[in-house]
């Protein structure tokens, strides 16, 4: 079998899982959907394998293949495929995608257990997985817009998966608006590209196309390149379009592990990997994205240091982590910033599930503030918690620490502009080991709250079922979170998960370890070979000087944070209280939403409510409306009343037809 | 002897290929009256209409053993030709004609005027419209249209004892023989200005020994055009069309609004772009102001009503004035666009026929839109395939008819016909006020007529109103509700991947070679 | 030849019928009037093929003629069936379907 016969494989099994959880559902008992969803994600991994496997046998040069299915739409001046594209980079996507999907399918099986919507969640679950694979592998730049699109959606009916709770429902549309700001540039630049450069959909067409239509920093081809940073920073939540990815943590929880932090979040990445011809191209472009992620990723992390909520501190960090990639890519250390995204894939999951075991301990609670002393009930989930945290702090010898500083050490490398971005990398790094452990000792260690003394006796608390976002009563029923709630220590299937995610996130960095393995490096090296910093690699010993320097960073990092909250707590109090300005500043997140509601929101909102009380009722309703509707009244009663029903006036109406016919083309023989 | 040798020397060569399809349906046609001879329930109930498929059947694989891409290959001799234009559009004939053997399969009108006669009469017709898809002359164009015409007036008054059929069948026979002496007379006119019957010799002739503004020409052509847009139920020849629509058995509606439209575009698309080509710049503005009108009057003639049938044949007529618009176009995007059109309707139409066929035998309110209340939630299975229908014939996003609009529109304005684009979108706005209001019923009034519940599940309350039957089920009718399936998937289907049809609408636009491409 | 006279002559009849159609009331004779508005466009057709010396409308008359006896005859058993349901023998009164 071919590389892409495994590919379309790897398509197919997600596709057909939600097909059949979809319109099955009634007559899967049990866990069987989520057995079933998880099976399907497996087979796509195994044929994700399969594919790379078979690509790996090629020359180097040739280790890429395309395949039409059929004819997506062939029209004049534009042919679209249903196809896709296989090479290192997007079975890289593949295999992580699948890989680490499955992962947390599992988790699923048992985490959403009491939930009335089983089947449902699943069947969205394998839908976005489906998705997400179609941008990865898509063939053409419109295919990948359908995938694009497919996993805004998908992110969009996860986050309001429980429909009733008020706060998820206005999270999803939040989610969904931002998104379509980034689908509807990425749309342009498509159009852009295809208009300027040749009128190519395919991927090695429009790099071809652009390299001859553009010289370096041509103004179409740095719109196009904005356009599709803008398209990335949407669905990667950069700032400015990050607002929505915090409050995505509405949906449950494997899902903000899932999409928001290991896979859909990491596209805008992808996006700029597989369009890096054209950044290169155009290096102004590069240089402007590379600012926001380098301002995004210290931002990120001074939110993160002040939020109480468990599951938005690990959402800011995501940002923040998206950020390193996203400067990665955008400046040249492309095996860096897919390096690091991977990884994080791994960690972040990780933290993501130890963070649903916590709140299943707690019974929905998300706030730090009422956890501690978790560390003796829950034994399992507090090993892995810190590994995750370890490598989020880039603790040697964690995945993160490797990756992290990969990037980081080639922009040192590149110098200047870089870095500059590189010092603030490294500055938000002990920010980010400080905030990883903040989460480890406020959640774990202390005194123990009453839920963790009572999973010490061994019962799981049952608290009541409010929503942890505003308070309110829910029941559990339809739309709601199940009734009971679920934690690693007692759940085999989230044990197995997290326990491989665990093992991934400490020994995931060797594939890249600097002078030892370039394993990932010449994987990916057929992609980038065109690029030109294939050369500009740091030496191996200026990369362990930087290895060596991030490790340092993070110790650092980690012992403030010791020191704060285990040797003398109450430091943090007494910091914040000094500048209340700053602690106000980060717990606000720099006010961003209110700029964007003082920027945006009310500025429209007094617009609309004029438009709606002036405009509306006065001229559209009354005048155009009202007009149209009165002209089309009238016309649907000429049109009925000549319709009287008489034969004879039918063959009046006929001859009188063909009188007016007549006359015109005898008028037009007489002139 | 001699005289039989001489004349079988001077007969017509025939392509007896060619014309496989039309024996088929002809000899179907008789053979079908033949076997509804035999009394008995099996062979009414089945062997008719077995024998009925079975013709069809072979019609369809004959058209496809047929099928080249090309110009015209002539079968009879200057009598008849056959191209993709024909045969693709034969198949759609052949289709619907099968789904009217589905339609009409438990319906009273095929109880009051007997199995093989209806069947036969549908065979007939469908005969007439193979000709007229294929002719290559004026007098296989009359006869076309006259065979297509004469059984159809005889399925209108099919069920016999409702008056209202019966008012049909007159109205139909009376209006369309008007149409008919009209076309004859302008059919007449054109051969008396140019010598000829036969199209290829008209259109050498037209602009070289015949002046492109000689008066009995041009009159002869507005005659014919009227005669014309009589069939296709272009306004102000539309008038018939309600009534005859609403009078008619629901099934031969559906067959009349698929196939004679079907068959009326195939012979306006010859005439005008093979006959008359050369006089292009005489007739585009006139068919031209006759689409502007066609779009207008249809649109808002189907505002308010609510009759489904009736909605159905006001929307008829607008989407009549769509697909006229291809053909002001006069090229072969045009054309294209045009046969492309003519297949996407029948799927949605025949979706739309489907439901109210399936409806109006179990519903109180007949074809009345009150009998889709609450279809949502009573059964889903019949309200999509409406919901769908109704979607796509408005032109949303995703549905065949988005695309099929798309391709005329983009025809009109490569064509340099730009305004008549607009046209089309202002019809489909004002179309949205109808279609929507379908939709509406359907899913947004509360379930009023109670139904069987589903095997192993609780069975719901079942509450009998006036008309209502064990068929209320629509599995208790499943031929109507698969055909009704199969329309729906295909409108979906082909919204979504389009492609297989473009190549075909691409085959069919090679048909007439001399127009620009 | 000149075929004038002939042709106004057919369009003489032609008009004819189509008045007959739009005024008479009784179903055979709206009936009869069509028949006067096809012969109408025989009358031009045998005309014309004079005119041009070919067989081609006469050939076509013929034809016509055979489609015009078919029409009639559909038409009278319609005409039957409505004499049998006693509506009264007006083409008016049959305005049941209409708006």
């Amino acid at each position: 079998m071919s590389a892409t016969a495994w590919g379309w494989l790897v398509l197919a099994f997600p596709l057909a899982g939600t097909v059949v959880i979809s319109l099955g559902w009634r007559a899967l008992p049990g866990r069987m959907a989520g057995w079933l969803g998880s099976g399907a994600i497996l087979a796509a991994f195994v044929c994700a394998v399969g594919a790379t496997v078979k690509l790996q046998k090629l020359a180097p040069h040739a280790r890429h293949a395309s395949s039409t299915l059929f004819d997506y739409a062939h029209s004049a001046g534009i042919n679209i495929g249903m196809s896709i594209y296989v090479d290192p980079l997007s079975l890289f996507m593949a295999l992580v995608v699948s890989g680490v999907s499955f992962l947390i399918h599992v988790y699923s099986v048992s985490y959403m257990t009491s939930d009335r919507g089983y089947s449902r969640y699943f069947a969205y679950l394998n839908y976005f997985v489906f998705s997400m694979l179609l941008l990865v592998l898509a063939g053409n730049i419109i295919i990948l817009i359908v995938g694009w699109a497919g996993v805004g959606m998908a992110s969009y009916i996860l986050i309001s998966f429980w429909y009733r709770r008020t706060t998820a429902t206005a999270a999803g549309m939040k989610a969904f608006v931002m998104n379509v700001i980034g689908d509807v540039a990425l749309v342009l630049a498509a159009f852009l590209l295809w208009r300027h450069a040749g009128h190519h959909v395919s991927f090695n067409g429009i790099f071809a196309g652009s390299k001859q239509a553009f010289g370096t920093n041509n103004g179409t081809l740095i719109a196009a390149c904005l356009l599709l940073t803008v398209g990335a920073f949407a669905k990667s939540a950069q700032v400015p379009l990050h607002t929505w990815l915090p409050d995505a943590m509405e949906g449950p929880t494997p899902v903000s592990a899932l999409i928001h932090a290991a896979t859909m979040v990491t596209a805008g990445v992808y996006l700029i990997a597989r369009f890096h011809p054209l950044y290169e191209l155009a290096p102004t472009a590069a240089d402007i994205t590379a600012g926001f992620a380098a301002f995004t990723l210290f931002y990120a992390a001074t939110c993160a240091l002040a939020i109480t909520d468990l599951k938005r501190i690990i959402a800011y960090s995501t940002i923040s982590q998206i950020g390193y990639m996203m400067l990665g890519v955008s400046t040249g250390g492309y095996d860096g910033g897919l390096f690091h995204l991977m990884t994080h894939a791994f960690f972040k999951a990780l933290l993501f599930m130890g963070a649903g075991s916590v709140i299943g301990a707690m019974a929905g609670i998300q706030d730090i503030d009422r956890m501690g002393g978790f560390r003796k009930s829950m034994r399992f989930t507090y090993v892995t918690f810190v590994v995750g945290a370890l490598a989020l702090a880039s603790f040697p010898p964690m995945s993160g620490w490797f990756s992290k500083d990969e990037i980081l050490g080639f922009d040192v490398h590149r110098g200047g502009y870089y870095l500059v971005l590189a010092i603030i990398g490294f500055a938000a790094a002990l920010i980010t080991a400080f905030y990883s452990f903040r989460m480890v000792f406020r959640v774990f260690h202390g005194a123990a709250v009453p839920e963790a003394q009572s999973l010490e006796r061994g019962e799981l608390a049952h608290g009541e079922h409010l929503n942890p976002m505003t308070g309110e009563h829910e029941d559990t029923d339809v739309g709601f979170p199940g009734a009971e709630h679920h934690i690693a220590e007692r759940e085999w299937p989230m044990k197995f998960a997290m326990s491989i995610l665990a093992v991934l996130a400490i020994i995931g960095g060797i594939v890249g370890i600097p002078g030892v393995t370039h394993w990932l490096r010449n994987f990916l090296d057929p992609v980038f070979a065109d690029s030109k910093f294939i050369n500009t690699q740091p030496t191996d010993t200026s990369s362990w000087i930087g290895l060596v320097v991030g490790a340092g960073i993070a110790l650092a990092g980690i012992t403030i944070a010791y020191v704060c909250y285990i040797r003398q707590p109450g430091t943090t109090g007494r910091i914040a209280a000094r500048v209340p300005a700053l602690q106000r500043l980060f717990v606000n997140r720099w006010y961003w939403d209110e700029l964007y509601d003082a920027l945006f929101v009310r500025p429209s909102a007094t617009l609309g409510n004029f438009g709606r009380y002036v405009v509306e009722r006065a001229f559209v309703q009354g005048t155009l409306v009202g007009g149209a509707t009165r002209i089309v009244g009238v016309g649907t009663a000429i049109a009925r009343g000549l319709e009287n029903g008489y034969i004879r006036a039918y063959a009046v109406l006929m001859l009188l037809g063909f009188g007016g016919l007549g006359l015109y083309f005898l008028l037009q023989a007489a002139f | 002897m001699t005289t039989l040798l001489i004349a079988a020397a001077k007969a017509p060569v025939i392509d007896y290929k060619g014309i496989s399809p039309l024996f088929a349906v002809a000899g179907g046609a008789v053979i079908v009256l033949m076997a509804a001879l035999i009394r008995g329930r099996f062979a009414q109930r089945v062997l008719v209409p077995f024998l009925t498929v079975g013709a069809l059947g072979a019609a369809i694989g004959l058209s496809i053993w047929n099928w080249h891409t090309g110009d015209s290959r002539p079968i009879v001799e200057g009598a008849l030709a056959i191209d993709p234009l024909a045969l693709g559009l034969s198949l759609l004939f052949y289709i619907t004609g099968l789904a009217t053997v589905a339609f009409a399969w438990r319906s009273r009108a095929l109880r009051e005027s007997g199995t093989g006669e209806f069947f036969g009469l549908m065979l007939g017709s469908i005969a007439g419209m193979t000709i007229l898809g294929s002719a290559e002359n004026l007098i296989t164009l009359f006869v076309g249209i006259e065979l297509l015409s004469i059984p159809l007036y005889v399925m209108c008054a099919s069920d016999v004892r409702r008056e209202t059929s019966l008012e049909s069948g007159l109205k139909y026979l009376v209006i369309g023989s008007v149409g008919s002496a009209t076309l004859l007379y302008g059919l007449a006119l054109i051969y008396g200005a140019t010598g000829h019957t036969g199209f290829a010799e008209i259109n050498n002739a037209i602009g070289n020994s015949v002046n492109l503004t000689d008066p009995l020409l041009l009159t002869g052509i507005a005659l014919a055009a009227a005669g014309l847009a009589f069939k296709a139920s272009v306004a102000p020849f539309h008038a018939w069309t309600p009534d005859v629509y609403e009078g008619a058995p629901t099934p031969v509606t559906a067959f009349m609004a698929v196939a004679t439209k079907t068959a009326a575009f195939a012979v306006i698309l010859r005439f005008f772009l093979e006959a008359l080509v050369s006089a292009q710049e005489q007739w585009a503005p006139a068919l031209a102001a006759l689409a502007v009108i066609t779009i207008i009057v249809g649109n808002v003639g189907a505002i308010a009503q609510n009759s489904l049938k009736r909605m159905l044949a006001w929307s008829g007529v607008a989407q009549a004035g769509y697909m006229l618009a291809g053909v002001v176009v006069g090229t072969q995007l045009g054309l294209q666009a045009t046969a492309f059109y003519l297949a996407m309707y029948l799927f949605m139409n025949l979706a739309a026929f489907g439901v109210v066929i399936a409806r109006e035998r179990v519903s109180e309110h007949g074809d009345g839109l009150k009998s889709l209340e609450g279809l949502g939630s009573a059964s889903p299975l019949l309200a999509w395939p409406m919901t769908i229908a109704m979607l796509s014939l408005a032109g949303f996003p995703a549905t065949a008819g988005f695309i099929g609009k798309f391709y005329l529109i983009s025809a009109a304005v490569d064509g340099n016909w730009a305004w008549l684009g607009v046209m089309i979108v202002v019809g489909s706005m004002l179309s949205l006020v109808y279609y929507l209001r379908v939709i509406a019923v359907m899913w947004m009034t509360p379930l009023k007529i109670e139904l069987p519940g589903r095997p192993r599940r609780a069975r719901r309350e079942v509450q009998p109103v006036a008309g209502w039957s064990p068929e209320a089920d629509p599995r208790a009718q499943p031929e109507v509700l698969l055909v009704t399936l199969i329309m729906a998937a295909a409108t979906i289907f082909f919204g979504i991947v389009p492609s297989p049809l473009f190549h075909l609408a691409h085959d069919v636009g090679t048909s007439i070679s001399a127009l620009f491409s | 030849m000149n075929v004038t006279w002939y042709l106004v002559l057919s369009a003489f009849i032609f008009a004819m019928g189509a008045a007959g159609v739009l005024t008479r009331r009784n179903p055979l004779v709206v009936l009869l009037c069509l028949e006067l508005m096809l012969n109408a466009g025989n009358l031009a057709l045998i005309a014309f093929s004079r005119m041009w010396g070919n067989a081609d409308g006469q050939i076509f008359a013929l034809v016509v003629m055979v489609v015009a006896a078919c029409e009639v005859v559909v038409g009278l058993g319609i005409i039957v069936g409505i004499f049998r349901r006693r509506i009264p023998e007006d083409v008016d009164a049959l305005s049941e379907l209409r708006g």
